[in-house]
């Protein structure tokens, strides 16, 4: 059999000295072939089929598959290697990787530079497209999604390792582990949909990044980014991260990060920060987004400090921003030349009509302050106790808490960012089973009327009488 | 012990609920403010079409924490006892009647009748939730439905206890809004200051904290609601780590045992005192 293939291969090889370099969609013969076969330039095209991998394109060459052909691995080792520059792959179902963590098996693993590779489907691969040493790649329009294990056994659906000016959008990512994005600068990250994995987006050391019109649902961490500079967040929707960590956006060591006009919603933790920014003269700046309906809004390590949010929306998080272990923080900016942001629990007026409360927004509710000093009396939450303790906080300023933060310019009205992708549309229940529970209730109290003789009166015929007459 | 009395007597409980006014007093107001608390979390979202129908059940669990346990107390704290007043109590013990069957047959009618006004109010803000077409788990908010209905049934079990105990119908009232503030705020609040005092383990202030029947119903919901306790922080995570899919089955079981436990001792009580 393999003497057979080496002779196959030698012979296409020969012929392929010899044919015209574009090859004709109807031809059937093995892809395998039809690869080693080609030159750097040439255009491939793929009508349909299954074919068998591990497949290897070590020419710079165009493949484009049509009518949606298979490369099947047979659920051994990488499906398909990328190790020429500047090849295009597009238009295939890549599937059936191996599953050894420790190899890293993959649906595609490239290794050169200046690959594109387009609107493929990834089924049942370990990892799913491996960038090593691959810089300005582009991974556009791709869904990916791994095997249905555990989320530990998974393997990252888009790994990129060493590889600068890298551009991933548009793809569409479920199930995978996490989207790893190490050791690369200037990366594009644009209008991907990164759904119930652990880690929507994990950066490390990835200066001058822009990720944007992203959509991390129901991720364990929506995005969190570590050691890295100037990265800019902006437009992007990051809802229902709620894993143990469970942080819309996490942010370690980062240096003058821009995040902006993001909405950060239903997650445990919108945004998380720990020692960012790291360097004394840089800054990290919150601008425009929406931190809804978290149960923290913005959590910071206490020793954080140097960052400013102007014109961020803080709307009905349980708590709108903690400080974890307590105290109170310093160096942090809630507003700017009179701007601040607007907090859905500001219990202020605007006598002025300028928009802006005319007294300042104080963070000081006594039972956030337990809450952040003892975490576990996070049990009380919702119980009106916990209410309790606020009020009397308020009406007895005897044990008033120290403010958290203070705000001099709370914005009196939310202005929300229009730039971001919007929520998954969720299934509306059916009505049926409410209207039965109010015609049963209204049923259960008419039953003594609706009875045709009333069976009271019947056998017990003096209290029937003792009614009438009363 | 016949199952047809404590029939007829149910019937009589319905009839009496439907004259008494503070029943239909706290059937209005729980639906009104269902009402309004899920339209105004509703209109919220709905502007910024951000959807979220945990924070709407949560604002529910609020609603059913406070009024809930009011309703139960009260109505079941004059169950026995105003019926003693009345001397309505000493005929009802006149005719064939086990006094087993008196007591079981006033406990079902009254919580069918709690359990109609709350299957009124909160049937109709589910179809007002759903028409914004925020019902996206149905079936969360059905079991919220039925863990209220544990609630309601095992405070009034708790009010019987109070009616059975007391001579009057006003002190029944009087000790059953104290046992009602208890309840709702000064256990927890008790067990607040003593865990900052004493730096509670989080597994310890879980299990002071369950011995509430309030916090077991709040844990029960929140667990279904959310599906895992992260909201409850560390006491929260160390009950789901160690109990896991045996916790919603402990909490409800637990409530019944507040229900059940009660309403024992009331039965005690009542055959030993009788209608005096």
């Amino acid at each position: 059999m393999n003497q057979l293939l080496t002779l196959a291969l030698l012979l296409s090889g020969l012929l392929g000295l010899i044919a015209p370099h574009s090859i004709q969609a109807a031809e059937k013969s093995d892809l395998a072939a039809r690869l080693a076969a080609a030159r750097d330039g040439d255009t491939i095209e793929v009508d349909g089929g299954i074919h068998h991998g591990p497949l290897e394109i070590n020419n710079s060459i165009t493949l484009i598959g049509v009518n949606w052909p298979v490369i099947d691995g047979g659920g051994q080792g990488t499906v398909l290697h990328i190790t020429a520059p500047d090849v295009h792959l597009e238009g295939f179902v890549i599937r059936n990787s191996g599953d050894s963590l420790d190899q890293e098996n993959s649906g595609i693993a490239v290794e050169a530079a200046g690959t594109t590779i387009v609107n493929n489907r990834l089924e049942e691969t370990l990892f799913g497209i491996y960038l090593r040493k691959a810089p300005n790649s582009v991974v556009a329009d791709n869904s990916i999604s791994s095997m249905d294990v555990d989320v530990p056994r998974r393997g990252d659906p888009i790994r990129v390792w060493y590889s600068n000016g890298v551009r991933i959008e548009n793809n569409t990512i479920e199930k995978g582990r996490d989207v790893v994005l190490w050791y690369s600068e200037q990366l594009q990250v644009s209008g991907n949909t990164v759904t119930h994995g652990r880690y929507g987006l994990h950066f490390m050391y990835c200066d001058d990044a822009i990720v944007e019109n992203n959509l991390l649902y129901r991720n364990s961490v929506g995005a969190f980014m570590m050691y890295s500079r100037r990265i800019t967040l902006q437009n992007n929707t990051i809802a229902g991260n709620r894993g143990p960590s469970g942080y819309g956006v996490g942010l370690k060591d980062m240096d003058d990060a821009l995040i902006e006009n993001n909405l950060f919603l239903d997650n445990r933790v919108g945004a998380y920060l720990d020692n960012s920014p790291r360097e004394v003269d840089s800054i990290g700046r919150f601008t425009g987004n929406v931190f809804g309906y978290n149960d923290i809004g913005v959590s910071l390590l206490p020793s954080v400090r140097h960052n400013e949010f102007v014109s961020n929306n803080f709307i009905e998080n349980e708590e709108q921003v903690a400080i974890e272990g307590g105290g109170t923080m310093s160096d942090n900016t809630w507003s700017v030349a009179g701007v601040g942001n607007y907090w859905s629990d500001y219990a202020g007026f605007d006598a002025n009509n300028d928009g802006f409360g005319d007294l300042p927004y104080r963070s000081e509710r006594l039972f956030e302050q337990l809450v952040d000093n003892q975490p576990a009396m996070r049990i009380f939450l919702y119980s009106p106790a916990a209410a309790a303790v606020d009020f009397a906080a308020r009406a007895f300023p005897l044990i008033r808490p120290q403010p958290k933060l203070v705000d001099e310019g709370p914005l009196m009205s939310p202005d929300i960012p229009a730039g971001a992708p919007p929520l998954p549309a969720e299934q509306n229940g059916r009505l049926w089973p409410l209207l039965l529970l109010v015609v049963m209730a209204v049923g259960l109290m008419s039953w003594p009327w609706l009875a045709p003789q009333s069976p009271i009166s019947r056998r017990f015929p003096k209290y029937g009488k003792a009614k009438a007459t009363l | 012990m016949e199952f047809s009395n404590v029939l007829i007597l149910m019937q009589k409980e319905l009839r009496d609920a439907r004259r008494n006014r503070w029943f239909i007093l706290y059937m209005v107001a729980f639906t009104t403010l269902a009402l309004a608390l899920a339209w105004l979390s509703l209109a919220g979202l709905g502007n910024y079409g951000l959807a979220g129908f945990g924070r709407t059940g949560a604002s529910l669990v609020n609603l059913v924490l406070l009024i809930v346990p009011l309703m139960g107390l009260t109505l079941g704290a004059l169950g026995l006892a105003s019926e003693r007043e009345s001397g309505t109590l000493l005929y009802l013990l006149a005719q064939p009647l086990d006094p087993k069957e008196l007591l079981l047959g006033k406990f079902f009618g009254l919580s069918a009748a709690l359990m109609a006004a709350l299957g009124v109010g909160f049937g109709l803000t589910g179809m007002m939730i759903g028409s914004f077409g925020g019902l996206t788990h149905l079936n969360a908010f059905l079991w919220l439905v039925l863990l209220t209905f544990l609630l309601a049934i095992s405070s009034l079990s708790l009010g019987f206890l109070i009616s059975a105990a007391v001579q009057r119908a006003a002190t029944a009232v009087g000790v059953a809004l104290f046992g009602w503030l208890l309840l709702v705020f000064l256990g927890d609040l008790g067990l607040m200051g003593t865990a900052v005092v004493l730096r509670f383990q989080a597994q310890e202030l879980l299990w002071f904290s369950l011995a509430n029947p309030l916090q077991l119903y709040k844990t029960a919901a929140i667990l279904n609601l959310q599906q895992n306790l992260d909201l409850l922080g560390p006491a929260g995570v160390f009950a789901l780590r160690t109990y896991g899919a045996r916790l919603l089955p402990l909490l409800i079981g637990l409530l019944a045992a507040w229900t059940v436990v009660p309403l024992l001792i009331t039965h005690q009580l009542f055959t030993r005192r009788g209608a005096l």
